[in-house]
Order: structure tokens, then sequence, then C-alpha cells
């Protein structure tokens, strides 16, 4: 190698590690900024109210009052609206998933008459935004079918297939498994069950959690399906509970941040579960499109 | 030799189609939910907004056939469409501006060899699975008017104090800044279309004596258009969809500033129990989501690059 060539490629090593360096920086800058807005709730948390309001601001708590906690917990039942949304969540995911993974290997294995209609119409039904069908399935559940005040409306729906997107995402998933497998096990006199059951969802067990991890987040989120479904307190569920419990404690900020982060708990317990998958999950929605 | 052929051939047919039997039959079996789900949960649904929104059903009295009157009122009369599709539109084009630039930055960030990838992945990744309900009522107090953080900030720059959204000006880019907060899934969803860039793109562009910026431009980003268009499509559909924020923090105000198109028929259904109008509403804004998705597709051949005889 020439020096001048040899030169060349110090200079652009230097220059890269540089670059390295610059953006390390820039990403811990950001990360702070992201995860900012937690710690300044969690901290608010954690104050008197008269710390909360001096100036200028601390960033760490002088005492750290884990007695906001308790005061919250007398007013704010969490406990109990864990319990309702774990209620509704559980069923849901088991149930969203299970049904999803059995669609999914029908389009994704099996040869049937109108599987391409099926199928069209199942695609079709995922760019049908949610709203659409709110009012109508609304007016369904409530007066045809009686279940006012009730977490069925939320839960029914996920044994119906969870969804057109999981479907997709675990036929993908199915796709990606070499057929041999299932042949082999055909051979051996296994029934499409005993192929779907003891080969193919061992084989996507990723992908399943990945779908329930998607329910559960959804579920988590619909804050508006709720507020329509359960009118009394004691029905509550998290979201519902702390929209409320704002409303009553509009000035007591600690309290009310003491509320929210104990909400954020269960979501950031979940996700640190499931951490793994979650992205692996994530990457084939997007790049199976 | 006709017949012999036909004996020979017969047969085998026949045990083929029952194979097929038996599997069409375990399909329908497994396919049972979804047939339950996409006629009850979503097309019987479709026509029923359809129909509904042709009467004018306030859940009371039986509904009245009244044809086209709701969509009239609505284009005529309506006091707060108007506002509201502007504030819906406002909201979704700062939110996946916002959402798109922010994430991508993020990605191309941590797609450089640096240290602890997946730890800072999970910090930004972490807003994303928070309940949204939490999220807006935390954000609420950052953005308090007399002690909130924001204004902290603000009066140390020696700027006057925001009421951020209290405020009817300036609602919805606050709200706008906290949905870009939490496009976490953008971020990974990128990530990972960025890691399947291939290598010997670059190295073969570096040879040539192509620069960091050439690289990007002419590789990176190409490759990249796919899921660029997934993830605009998706965070399109989802910001023009906003409800959450009006429900959880302000309730469409101040004023109407955040009376986005949702939270508008959720208000008309819900608590002015008129289901017809609503439903007028409902397909509006159906109409407008179809409109917007629709250009995207129309516009998408245009851009994206599409990897030779790949179309799977």
């Amino acid at each position: 190698m020439s020096t001048a060539a040899y030169g060349r490629l110090r200079s652009r090593k230097r220059r890269d590690r540089t670059l390295n360096i610059i953006t390390f920086a820039v990403v811990i800058l950001f990360a702070i900024l992201a995860i900012f807005p937690i710690w300044w709730i969690f901290r608010t948390s954690l104050m008197t109210n008269a710390e909360i309001y001096k100036y200028p601001p601390s960033l760490i708590p002088a005492n750290w009052l884990f007695s906001n906690y308790e005061k919250t917990l007398q007013v704010f039942k969490f406990w109990k609206y864990l319990w309702n949304t774990m209620v509704i969540i559980v069923p849901s995911c088991l149930a969203g998933t299970f049904t999803a993974t059995l669609c999914g290997y029908a389009f994704a294995r099996l040869r049937f008459r109108g599987k391409n209609l099926i199928w069209a119409l199942c695609v079709g039904s995922m760019l049908l935004p949610a709203m659409v069908t709110l009012i109508p399935l609304y007016i369904g559940w409530t007066r045809g079918l009686g279940f006012s005040d009730s977490y069925w409306p939320l839960i029914l729906p996920y044994f119906c297939g969870g969804g057109a997107f999981n479907i997709f995402l675990i036929r993908q998933f199915i796709m990606s498994i070499p057929r041999e497998l299932d042949q082999a096990a055909t051979i051996d006199g296994a029934g499409y069950f005993r192929i779907l059951f003891n080969i193919i969802m061992p084989a996507i067990k990723p992908a399943m959690i990945v779908v329930a991890l998607f329910i559960f987040i959804t579920l988590w989120n619909d804050l508006l399906q709720q507020m329509i479904y359960i009118n009394s307190s004691d029905k509550y569920t998290i979201a519902l509970g702390l929209t409320n419990f704002r409303g009553q404690l509009k000035s007591d900020w600690s309290l009310t941040m003491a509320a929210t982060c104990l909400s954020f708990a269960p979501g950031v317990i979940f996700y640190l579960i499931g951490q793994r998958y979650f992205v692996e999950g994530i990457t084939l929605t997007g790049l199976k499109n | 030799m006709e017949t012999i052929k036909m004996k020979t051939i017969n047969p085998l047919q026949k045990r083929r189609s029952r194979i097929f039997s038996a599997e069409a039959r375990v399909a329908y079996i497994c396919l049972i939910p979804a047939f339950l789900g996409l006629i009850f949960l979503t097309y019987l649904p479709l026509v029923g907004v359809l129909g509904i929104s042709l009467t004018n059903w306030t859940g009371l009295k039986s509904p009245v056939f009244i044809g086209l009157d709701n969509y009239i009122k609505i284009f005529t009369t309506d006091p707060y469409i108007k506002d509201s599709i502007i504030s819906t539109i406002y909201f979704a084009a700062l939110s996946v501006t916002g959402s798109m630039i922010y994430s991508l930055f993020i990605a191309l960030l941590l797609n450089r060899k640096i240290p602890a990838r997946g730890f800072f992945r999970a910090v930004f990744y972490v807003p994303y699975v928070l309940p949204a309900a939490a999220i807006y009522v935390g954000w609420s107090w950052l953005y308090e008017g007399n002690f909130g953080f924001f204004n902290y900030v603000l009066s140390e720059l020696g700027l006057n104090k925001i009421l951020f959204i209290a405020d009817s000006s300036f609602v919805v880019p606050s709200l706008s800044l906290i949905s870009v907060w939490l496009a976490g899934n953008l971020i990974v969803i990128f990530l990972a279309g960025l890691q399947n860039v291939p290598v010997v793109y670059h190295e073969a562009a570096e040879m040539d004596g192509a620069g960091g910026w050439h690289r990007f431009r002419h590789i990176t980003i190409p490759c990249m258009t796919p899921i660029i268009f997934y993830n605009l499509l998706m965070c399109l559909i989802a910001n023009l969809q906003v409800v959450t924020p009006a429900l959880a923090l302000t309730n469409g105000g101040p004023g109407n500033s955040s009376r986005f198109l949702t939270y508008l028929m959720y208000d008309q259904a819900f608590v002015n129990y008129r289901l017809g109008y609503a439903c007028a509403t409902t397909l509006i804004i159906f109409a407008i989501l179809a409109v917007f998705t629709t250009v995207l597709f129309k516009t998408s051949g245009r851009w994206i690059y599409n990897e030779g005889g790949d179309d799977k």
C-alpha cells in the first residue's frame, strides 16, 4: 500500500471515530430529552406541593416522599383498576393470539375454495379505520345483545381473530417457516391440527408473543371504547380511573403524578419482559409489507 | 385406449379432491373466528353506519328515514365541522411531519456503531408502551401554565409564559409534540429497515469515492423508501383519527381548537345521542381518510424504489 493511500485510510478511520463520538453525544442528548418528561413526572410524584411550586424548580426531590403513593392509593383505587384492566386484557390477549394463529395458519398453509376472496376481505378490513364501525358496534353490543356497562364488548372482538393486522402478521411468519417441516410430519401421519400445534406453534412463538403485546397495547390505550362501554366507577380501568382522578384533584399535582406513575408501571414491566420479542415483531411488521 | 386412460387417471383425481376437502374443512374451522369478525365486526357495521346516517335516530324513538338531511346539515349548519376538519388536519400534518423526521433521525443515529444501542432503543421506545391516558395527564403537568416545566424554561429564556394546552393557538402544536414523542415504534421499524440496506452497496460506493452524504442520499434513502411509505401511511391514518388527547385532557377545548373529528363524532353520538347525525360525520371522516390514503398510494409509485423483481 502506498503511503498516500495508507494516510488516507488512517485519516478516514480518525474521521469515523470523531463522527462516532459526535453521534454518541447526540444520542445521549436526545435520550435525555426523551426520558426527561417521565423523570419530571416521577420527581413531582415524590415532592410536597410546596416544593413543586418552588422557583427555580429542582431536578431531584429534597426528600423522596414515597408516602405520596400511600396517600394516592387511598383515593386512587389503583389495584382495583389494575385488576379490572387485567380482566379485560388477559382473556383478550389469549383469545386474540390463539384465533389469529388459527386464521394465519389457514391463510399461510391450507388450500381451500374462496381463499383469495376471504383474504381480500381481511386485508380490506385492515384499511378500514376503527372509528368507522364504532357507532353501529355500540348499538349492536348495547341494544342488540344487551351488554351495557360490561367488559364483553371490549373482550369479545378478540375472540374473532384478534384483528386483521395480527392475522396478517402470523401469516407472514408462518410463511417464512420451511414447508418441508410440515411435509415430513404429514408423511409421519400427522393431521393438520397436529401440525399446527406441534410444529407451527412452537416455531412462531415470538410472533405470537408479539401479537399478544400488540393487543395489550391496543387495549391499554383505547380510552375511547372504555369510555363508551363502561359506566360505573367500580368497573373503571386504569385509563378511565386516571382520567377521572385528574378531574377530582385538579390542583394536587404531586398526587396526580403519583397516580400517573403507578399507571405507567404495568406497561413498563410488560415491555421489559417482552422486549426482545417486541423489537423482533415490530421489525417484522415493517419489513414484510 | 381411451377408457384405460380414464380409468387410471380418475381414482387419482378423486383421491386428490378428497384431500382438498379435508384440508378445506380444517381451513374453514380455523377461519370461523375470522368469518364472524369480518361479518359482524367489520362489514355489517360498515353497512350499518351508512344506513343509520340516513336516519334521525337518537336512540330513544325508532329511527325515521330522512335521506341525505344529515349530510346537508353537516355542510350547511354544523357549527363545529369546519374548525374540526382544520384542527384535525393541522394536528396530523404537524404530528406526521414531526414524527417522521424525529424517528428517521434517531434511527440513523442508532444505526451507527455506538455503545449500548439496545438500551437507547429501549429509551426511545418506552413512551409508546405507556397508557395514553397517563401520558396526557403527565404531560399536562409539564405544560402547566404557571409552574410547568416548559414555562420554567421560557421564563429562564426571558420569554412570556404560555398556557400551552389552555391556549387555543398553542393547544394543537403542544399535543403534536406529545405525539412525536410517542413515535418510538416508528424508530424501531426504521432501524430494522436501515439494517437491511445491503452493506455491499455502501462498500461499492465508497470504493468509487462517494462521500457520506452521497451514500445517504443515493443508497440509504432509495432503499428505505418502502419503509418510509409504510411508516408514513400508518402514522397518517393513526393521527387523522386522533381522539385520546381530547378525551383525556382538553375535552375539545379551549374553545373548539382541539375538537378533532373523531372527538366531534364521539360528542355527537355518546354525549348528545344524535346517532344518525354522528354516523354521517363518521362517513365524512372516513372520506377524508380515504382521500389522504389514496393520494399517498397514487403518488407512491413515483418515489418508491423497488428492488428489481421483488414484488412480494
